[in-house]
């Protein structure tokens, strides 16, 4: 067996091992913590992208390794790696728990990068189930129990009646086609959609990702969630975990091969429910990562749409999107993170005067809420851009401009961010505020990669459709 | 001469260099030192309007088409192209940004408030506007499209004055309500041709599209870039926008992105689906038609100076809409004449107007009163601009909207004459206002206010010669308008 094929998860392994060893050393030490995690981030990032050539099967064809799986690797190790970062003021947590903080993190990443690669749906599931119980854990974490517990239970109750969904439509899948294995899947399959158990075991068997991506109707949880946990808890939901359930969705729709107007259909339904109930229900929003909940509801269904096209062009829209959500997403927890302090959760209101306070955070905020409602040149814009011409080219129209509808109503609140960071003046004085030198250094990164993959996306885009191609 | 040697050379793609690299210098520039970021906006908005002019002049008229092309593969995958040209469509237009750029750049010269970002959002949005004016890729044309919009946001919200965040938010949900229609508009008339590309020249051969796609594309992008030229009933954004806006960003806004609007309808829209464009006109007369009789009347009960000039351009922007709906190379002529003349009017109007409200700190007609003797210069431009806003002869405005009436009574005699009508009230309600700010008794209050000083004089000055100088000898915009427009009808089924 060729273990190099393995490398990015056994180093995320190797990670886990580690914050276990210092979380068993009780001492609290968060600076020592946080630079360990850095570190180790980085060098997962760079291992993810120096093995993104590997190819290969592992475990009796159950599991394999393509430029789709190493793809989404990457984006999860660099999702990871900008979270660990944002962990510079992780007061949300108390100090003893931040070893298990780091630790659960690597697990779940750890877990999500064994999922993209699963295609047999007996390790998939499993994949997904050790992820979302380290995220269950992670939820409770907050200092505040009150605001940890009401989140964390959330979280689980609804992630555990999706999860029971998920295992039933599996189970049909695999009575229909007798086996478990997503290749003899996608041969089967195709031929047997318009039988209702197939439909409905697919429908089904999406729910789990459903869930994860906060898909209408599995989205309840997000508000309360991302209220609840702590930052760079709820930052990881809402980046990374989706990262990964649009890849698993990903290769699920594949499965189908194209056909099945039913399964369309009901995508379809669910992309238009999800944005318009998303971004209907931010407008209302007044703390900061409700808000952020929201709309993450309204951008899954943006996702669903280059999903649903069913085609190459389609599949390597959401991935581009997946990268684009991940930027954008994390550029917002971060100025959160900063401009919040001390872990507090935050009004909008609470940004008055950032502009003054840190231009740069101000500007890195703009350029992601203006991402998130998809204005050029940004990476949004090319992710939506991307997803609707290929929704088009399969005759979605009337979908794109109910999408585009809806991007207008998104503009509103994305503009009362806007506003309060750039327009309303604080309450009484407030400090100039020093973010360290790496939130700013990140702060700066990620401001040129939302614009620069706005203005010239070539290569991202060329990388994001051959990993698509390669799963047909 | 060898046009071919200095046609080569990317003057298009280095005119929007200028813009960015302004940009960059400002961005570069410590916030504190608001001169020096004053002259880095001039000199980069200047060499904007110098290499603008210079295009304008060295377009080789007898040879026609598209000149200084530029074409290279930006996202091949997709058949994305960075392809600028200019032609006599787009050339007036540039010209017409150069102009407006520059002179409200130096109009905004005394701002005080948060000055470096203030230049910075302009010349973003100016590099929009440029960027779309020359750009054949319908990508581009609807990147920059967004590119020159967002920035108005901020620009109205904090620095503008009456209910400037109302306005502010109106606006940008309006004209981006327009671009939810404009880009599926796009990507189902680039998916429908089957070439996988957004090259316009490719698009627009006869043939591509069948007649349904384009009656169906033409609605969403008329309806799209129609928002933003203020086709009534989707202009209620635009007198709101124009009053809420500072001096400088009223300009602009007024003088050159309604264009957009207007050259978006003529570009993507009329170029793609000229069988869309014949099937709709009556529509687009229809509502053009309302919209200069509206504009008028609504105009006449008005009495703040900038709704004053804000429905004003309502009921001028409607003469470009009627122009392009005749569907005739005259009514073409005078529809682009019109959107060039209106610009530099306007301009002037909210120049002057933002003068006499920096010193008097009020816009009510009421309270104003004998500026003529109180401030001779300021009210001088606000009269000549009135006069040019009326269409009085020798001044640019008069032989577009000639143009422009002379098509519409051949092909729609009823609105043809509404039309005509129309331009009687504004007329009135124009001349009506100058008598009651710039003569009768002054207003005690304001009479120790000072005149229009030099430095400030350039802009208007600049504005007004172009307006006389395109008045006495209109036939140096419409020989270069017509280079275009007789190409595009001689193309036509």
């Amino acid at each position: 067996m060729n273990w190099t094929l393995l490398s990015p998860e056994l180093f995320f392994l190797t990670a886990a091992l580690v914050f276990l060893g210092i979380s068993m050393s009780g001492r609290p030490d968060p600076e020592r913590d946080y630079l360990t995690a850095v570190v180790l981030g980085a060098v997962g990032l760079g291992i993810c992208l120096a093995y993104v050539p590997l190819r290969g099967d592992l475990f009796l064809g159950a599991y394999r390794v393509d430029l789709f799986s190493q793809t989404f690797k990457t984006l999860l190790a660099m999702g990871f790696f900008l979270i660990v970062c944002i962990c510079n003021d992780l007061t949300g947590v108390a100090e003893r728990h931040h070893p298990e903080f780091y630790l659960l993190l690597t697990a779940s990443t750890l877990a999500l990068m064994l999922l993209v690669s699963c295609v047999h749906l007996l390790p998939l599931y499993v994949a997904l189930e050790l992820s979302s119980y380290s995220l269950y854990v992670l939820v409770y974490l907050r200092v505040d129990l009150r605001q940890g517990v009401r989140a964390g239970l959330t979280y689980f109750l609804i992630g555990a009646a999706a999860s029971a969904v998920m295992i039933f439509g599996l189970a049909l899948l695999y009575g229909a086609a007798q086996s478990a294995y997503l290749a003899d899947l996608m041969t089967a399959l195709p031929g047997m959609l318009h039988q209702p158990m197939v439909a409905i075991g697919v429908l089904l068997a999406l729910a789990g990702f459903f869930f994860k991506l906060a898909v209408f109707p599995f989205h309840f949880w997000a508000p309360d969630v991302y209220q609840g946990a702590p930052h760079q808890a709820a930052a990881y939901i809402a980046t990374v975990s989706k990262v990964a359930a649009v890849a698993v969705l990903i290769r699920v729709a594949a499965l189908t091969g194209g056909a099945g107007s039913f399964l369309t259909d009901a995508l379809v339904a669910l992309a238009i429910v999800s944005m318009t109930v998303g971004n209907l229900s931010a407008l209302v929003q007044k703390d900061f990562k409700r808000l952020m909940a929201y709309s993450s509801i309204a951008q899954a269904g943006y996702v669903l749409i280059g999903i649903l096209s069913m085609s190459p062009a389609g599949y390597g829209g959401a991935i581009f999107y997946a990268l684009a959500l991940l930027v954008m997403k994390v550029t917002c927890f971060l100025v959160l993170v900063a401009a919040a302090g001390g872990g507090r959760n935050m009004e909008i209101a609470g940004l008055a005067g950032l502009h003054r306070r840190s231009p740069i955070l101000a500007l890195a905020l703009m350029m992601a809420v203006f991402s998130l409602a998809g204005i050029p040149p940004t990476i949004g814009f090319t992710g939506k851009f991307l997803v609707f011409k290929a929704a088009i080219a399969q005759g979605h129209v009337s979908l794109v401009l109910i999408a585009m509808i809806n991007v207008v109503i998104s503009l509103y609140f994305y503009l009362m961010v806007v506003r309060a960071a750039y327009l309303t003046e604080p309450q009484g004085p407030q400090p100039a505020l020093l973010a360290p030198p790496l939130t700013r250094g990140l702060a700066y990164f990620l401001v040129a990669l939302t614009v620069l993959a706005g203005i010239y996306p070539t290569p991202l885009i060329t990388w994001a459709d051959a990993a698509a191609r390669g799963l047909m | 001469m060898a046009p071919m040697a200095y046609a080569r050379f990317p003057f298009l793609s280095l005119l929007l260099l200028c813009c960015i690299g302004g940009l960059l210098a400002i961005l570069c520039t410590p916030a504190a030192q608001t001169r020096r970021i004053k002259w880095i906006s001039a000199v980069f908005s200047g060499l904007c309007l110098v290499l603008s002019a210079g295009l304008f002049i060295a377009y080789d008229q007898s040879a026609g088409g598209l000149q200084f092309v530029e074409k290279f593969p930006w996202v091949p995958s997709l058949g994305i192209t960075w392809f600028n040209a200019a032609d006599g469509f787009n050339l007036p237009m540039l010209l017409l940004t150069g102009i407006v750029f520059f002179t409200a750049v130096l109009t905004m010269w005394e701002l005080e408030t948060r000055v470096k970002e203030f230049f910075a959002l302009t010349f973003l949005l100016v590099t929009g506007v440029f960027g779309l004016f020359m750009s054949l890729d319908l990508f581009f044309i609807f990147v920059w499209y967004d590119v020159s919009l967002f920035p108005m946001y901020l620009l109205i919200a904090v620095w503008g004055s009456t209910r400037k965040e109302y306005g502010a938010m109106k606006l940008t949900l309006y004209l981006l309500a327009g671009s939810a229609l404009i880009l599926p508009a796009i990507l189902y008339l680039v998916v429908q041709a089957g070439l996988s590309t957004f090259d316009l020249t490719a698009l627009m051969q006869p043939g591509t599209f069948t007649p349904y796609q384009e009656k169906f594309a033409f609605l969403l992008l008329y309806l799209g870039f129609g928002i933003l030229a203020g086709v009534w009933p989707f202009h209620t954004w635009s007198p709101v926008g124009h009053v809420a806006a500072p001096t400088g960003v009223s300009m602009i806004h007024a003088g050159v992105l309604m264009k957009i609007g207007a050259f978006g309808v003529l570009r993507v829209g009329i170029f793609l689906c000229p069988a869309g464009w014949q099937h709709w006109a009556p529509l687009m007369a229809l509502l053009a038609t309302i919209g200069i009789v509206y504009g008028a009347l609504v105009g006449l009960r008005q009495t703040d100076l900038k709704y004053v000039i804000g429905y004003s351009s309502v009921s001028h922007m409607g003469i470009v809409g009627l122009g392009l709906a005749t569907v005739t190379v005259d009514g073409l002529n005078g529809a682009v004449f019109q959107m060039f003349a209106h610009g530099v009017m306007t301009a002037l109007f909210f120049s002057a107007v933002g003068y006499i409200y920096d010193r008097t700190h009020t816009k009510a007609v009421a309270e104003l009163g004998g500026l003529s003797r109180t401030m001779p210069v300021a009210a001088a431009f606000f009269i000549v601009a009135a006069l040019t806003g009326i269409g009085v002869p020798c001044l640019a405005s008069f032989w577009a909207e000639l143009m422009v009436f002379i098509a519409a009574f051949r092909v729609y005699p009823l609105y043809g004459s509404l039309a005509v009508g129309a331009l009687v009230v504004s007329a009135l309600f124009i001349l009506r206002v100058v008598q009651r700010t710039c003569y009768g008794p002054p207003n005690q209050r304001l009479t120790h206010l000072p005149d229009i000083p030099p430095l400030l004089g350039v802009p208007r000055v600049i504005l007004v010669s172009v307006i006389v100088f395109f008045g006495l000898l209109p036939a140096f915009m419409v020989n270069m308008i017509q280079t275009a427009t007789v190409a595009f009808f001689n193309g036509l089924p």
